[in-house]
């Protein structure tokens, strides 16, 4: 019998292992896709939760990523917004910050992650805003604010800071110029921001174009 | 290459062989499904959600051991090790209820807590701001709550038939000796220390945590406020004076100074008053306020505030009008608040504090003139953690030194001093027991020394609660009180023991849907009380004792009316006490047996406005007239008083405030003064001790100046 090449196996292995890491990637830019579509598309509670917690698998596993936790946060946010009673849309609102702090800890400086915070502030608001509103709504548009420092192409940063500012005008009766005017340089960013990541997140757009018509 | 493609063609093989099929069930510890679960394989993207039936299901081709785990929020993580290798692997999983705050019961008994912290808190923060007829004052806002009295002539905490003494106030854990203004008599005082300080504010009518100590009936427990979020110049331009402070925020840390000036004067000019003011009262403040954070978690915060008042009236006698006293107080006060808390480590955390107080009274009544001062430190440190996730503990140490004066400097008879020094040195602990989210108790101890009667005393406290329902609960307390006698006593007679008092209280309570429900019932038992030998005040002795014991309404709702909040509260009181100069057990004056307080708020979006109104209304109050056999048995007529207050914001930084008491102009007796010596026919001449004025107008216009235009005083209002 002809002896075994060892070479070939060897090539063999280490094909395999490349093919394992390659794959690895090629895994986790498939499963986050899936779930960051399932994130945006969600239509029930539900579908909302499932993709949460697929995300908290991936980021559990990954754990260099802070792609993944920013969209579970994302998703726990949509849910607090979905959910009608304030104790709970609070207990959501918790997991989507605690799911921001893991995120903040893989990489402190990213806007889009100060950005969701900002808006989990905003939706912390809507629970009670007579009692809220003096502490978190502040907070909130200091945090758009950071996150536009951080990034000042960041079109979310802009879009959330522009319902913030929509949303005190029309609740002290104050003209909501400047709110329409960030606004209208959100949309610009919308359309000329370009991030090098694949998994950056794109949405925001159909809630900036919601506002845009309150504003003419 | 054909060897090759067959080794690589196995491996994929035997890789597809190695799927193992996981499933199973997710409970909870009463067998109910848990849906929404995640399960899965540690390290791993492998696992699922589990169904409504709480059924799961997934697929790994995963090998060896791994660590199957189960994550719901409001449950301890599960975790299996489970070796896969087979074709199918069931698990059943239950999960374990974690103490959340959301969902865990709390002791109510004998307490409100206002905060923004804990969720489920029956006011806010900015209600006791916002309360009419409160003009800004805690125990102003306080008083609509069941459990108090109210005392108008006084305006301090009277809670469950104690004196206003009993009830004692702490900010941030370091008690503050004096924190109500100086006033004329009969005249009332406003609390030193404003609302917009503070984040959390809890009131307790009895049974109060063992942390506290040195009061007899009540703890009112003062949060200040972390580092402040935004720099801002705020300006206050009032009817009786007006006011600048400036905030300088940075990342870290906040600084924030006020100055503050009052003078009453040109108010009297449009408005008549009872009193005859020589020089109505006036005073200067200045308030210093330092945050920074420190370290991770640490947070540094030091408070000071300066108060220099001063008025003077005359007093007239009751018998003949033209004869009049000249009454002068001159009032310095200032107090130092250091506080210091950080976490030690995962489990626990420390905090504490020393504070430095002085007050100096100096009174001229004609031309004799008394001078009061009391000084004094506290410090304190108190570890809080948890022994186990269903343990909490609470442990800590704490010395209160001081020392009092008072100098006697009479134009005739010879000048005289008395005075004394205390140390009080006290430790206790606490420990909250959580048998499951439903079913909580809390046990502990308070160790006193008190050097100037060399005693040693030992104060148990005791309270539990059960939730009887989703938002409903029962809540029970017990505790043993107690409490050195007041100065103008020790200072004749250094040996006083403390007085003491036991609470027994039992409450239900049910939070629903912005609602509120509260029933409390509670018997006092007192003793110790400090009592006139033979009826002489220089003869003291510890032989009075007393009892007091009622039932409490409450009932709130944010909800029903929209943009409106309301609530009804109702306190009924009998107590009785043989304390001080009562020849036997009276209902003393401070006490009315039917309290009502309906309290109503309501933002008119169109307006841009904020009303609100507050009725109250009491039943009479004993008062002892001379001229009667029975001691303390008059009557005052009830009392009544409808206030109300209007904040209206045409601009966000901008605040338009305006409120009025007694809007029905119902001349309230709070009780009669009796001349000591009768007139010629042997008669004991009276005078009503009625409100400083018939109403108390307040107008203000609060600005505020900072980047952030939205930002106003509406939430210190």
């Amino acid at each position: 019998m002809k002896t075994l090449n060892i070479i070939p196996i060897l090539i063999g292995a280490l094909l395999l292992l490349v093919h394992s890491l390659l794959a690895n990637d090629e895994r986790y830019m498939e499963a986050m896709q899936k779930n960051i579509q399932a994130v945006y598309t969600a239509s029930s509670m539900e579908d909302l939760q499932n993709s949460v917690n697929t995300l908290e698998r991936i980021a559990a596993a990954e754990k260099t990523k802070w792609e993944p936790y920013y969209y579970a946060s994302f998703g726990y946010i949509m849910m607090a917004n979905r959910e009608q009673e304030g104790g709970k849309k609070d207990i959501y609102l918790d997991q989507a910050i605690a799911a921001i702090e893991k995120a903040k800890a893989i990489n402190a400086n990213e806007s889009e992650i100060v950005a969701l915070e900002g808006f989990a502030h905003m939706i912390r608001v809507t629970v009670d805003p007579a009692t809220r509103g003096p502490q978190y709504a502040g907070l909130a548009m200091q945090t758009f604010g950071k996150a536009s420092t951080l990034n000042p192409e960041n079109p979310r940063a802009l879009a959330l800071l522009a319902q913030m500012q929509y949303g005190t005008a029309k609740f002290f009766g104050s003209p909501t110029t400047e709110a329409c005017g960030t606004l209208i340089t959100a949309l610009e960013k919308f359309d000329t921001y370009k991030s090098e990541n694949p998994l950056s997140p794109q949405w925001g757009r159909e809630m900036a174009l919601g506002l845009k018509k309150e504003c003419n | 290459m054909k060897t090759l493609f067959t080794i690589l063609s196995l491996f994929v093989f035997l890789a597809g062989f190695a799927q193992t099929k996981i499933s199973g069930k997710v409970i909870d510890g009463k067998g109910k499904a848990v849906p929404g679960t995640n399960v899965f394989l540690l390290d791993t993207y492998d696992g699922t959600s589990s169904d409504a039936d709480g059924s799961f299901q997934f697929s790994t081709a995963e090998v060896g051991k791994k660590m199957l785990v189960a994550t719901f929020v409001g449950y301890k993580d599960f975790q299996q090790e489970i070796t896969l290798g087979n074709k199918v692997i069931e698990v059943s999983i239950t999960l374990e209820e974690t103490i959340n705050e959301l969902e865990a019961v709390t002791i109510t008994a004998g307490s409100f807590t206002a905060g923004d912290a804990s969720r489920r808190t029956v006011l806010k923060a900015v209600d006791i701001a916002t309360t009419a007829g409160a003009t800004a004052d805690i125990s102003g806002a306080l008083n609509t709550l069941p459990g108090t009295q109210k005392v108008g002539e006084t305006g301090r905490l009277f809670v469950r038939g104690g004196d206003s003494n009993e009830t004692r106030t702490f900010i941030d854990g370091m008690v503050v000796l004096d924190a109500y203004s100086t006033s004329a008599p009969n005249t009332p005082s406003r609390g030193r220390f404003l609302p917009f300080m503070f984040k959390g504010t809890s009131f307790s009518t009895g049974g109060y945590s063992a942390e506290y100590g040195q009061a007899l009936s009540s703890a009112l427990v003062l949060e200040s406020k972390d580092k402040a979020e935004s720099t801002r110049t705020d300006i206050g331009i009032l009817s009786v004076g007006g006011d600048v402070a400036h905030t300088q925020a940075w990342d870290r840390g906040s600084v924030a100074a006020k100055i503050q000036y009052t003078n009453i004067r040109p108010y009297f000019g449009f408005i008549g008053q009872e009193i005859d003011w020589k020089t109505p009262p006036a005073s200067m403040e200045g308030v210093g306020v330092f945050r920074q954070q420190v370290g991770k978690d640490g947070l540094f915060k030091f408070y000071g505030n300066f108060n220099h008042s001063n008025f003077s009236l005359y007093n007239h006698s009751i018998n003949d009008f033209n004869v009049k006293y000249l009454y002068e107080l001159t009032n310095n006060y200032g107090y130092l608040n250091g506080f210091y808390e950080n976490v030690l480590n995962e489990k626990w955390n420390v905090r504490g504090g020393l504070s430095y107080t002085s007050i100096q009274n100096d009174a001229w009544v004609e031309s004799d003139n008394i001078q009061e001062t009391e000084k004094g430190i506290h410090a304190k440190t108190v570890f809080e953690g948890s022994l186990s996730d269903k343990i909490e503990l609470k442990t800590g140490a704490e010395i209160i030194q001081r020392s009092y004066t008072q100098n006697f400097d009479l134009r005739t008879g010879s000048d005289y001093a008395l005075g004394f020094d205390e140390l009080i040195a006290s430790g206790f602990a606490e420990a909250d027991v959580y048998t499951s989210n439903k079913f909580v108790t809390r046990v502990g101890a308070r160790l006193e020394y008190n050097n100037l009667i060399h005693k040693v005393s030992v104060d148990p406290r005791i309270s539990l609660a059960y939730k009887t329902g989703a938002s409903s609960q029962v809540s029970l307390a017990y505790g043993k009180f107690r409490q050195s006698a007041k100065n103008d006593l020790v200072r004749v007679n250094h040996h006083l023991a403390s007085e003491q008092a036991e609470h027994f209280i039992l409450n239900y309570q049910l939070v629903e849907n912005d609602r509120t429900f509260r029933i409390e019932t509670f018997y006092k038992r007192y003793n110790h009380l400090v009592k006139y030998g033979n009826g002489n005040p220089l003869e003291l002795n510890n032989a009075g004792e007393g009892y007091a014991k009622g039932v409490e309404l409450f009932w709130r709702d944010n909800r029903s009316i929209k943009n409106a909040d309301y609530w009804v509260s109702y306190s009924y009181l009998d107590t009785e006490r043989d304390y001080l100069n009562f020849p036997h057990k009276a209902i003393p004056t401070f006490a009315s047996a039917h309290n009502f307080s309906f309290v109503y708020k309501h933002f008119v979006q169109r307006m841009k406005s904020q009303l609100g109104f507050t009725y109250s209304y009491t039943t009479g109050r004993p008062y002892n007239d001379p001229n009667m056999e029975r001691f303390n048995g008059g009557k005052t007529p009830y009392y009544s008083d409808l206030s109300m207050n209007i904040a209206y914001l045409p601009k966000p930084y901008l605040i338009f405030y305006f409120s009025c008491t007694n809007l029905l102009g119902r001349d309230n007796i709070f009780g009669y003064e009796y001349s000591p010596i009768p007139d010629a026919a042997g008669v004991y001449n009276s005078r009503a001790i009625r409100q400083a004025a018939p109403r108390f107008v307040f107008v203000g216009i609060f600005i505020t100046l900072s980047k952030n235009k939205s930002v106003n005083q509406l939430p210190s209002l």
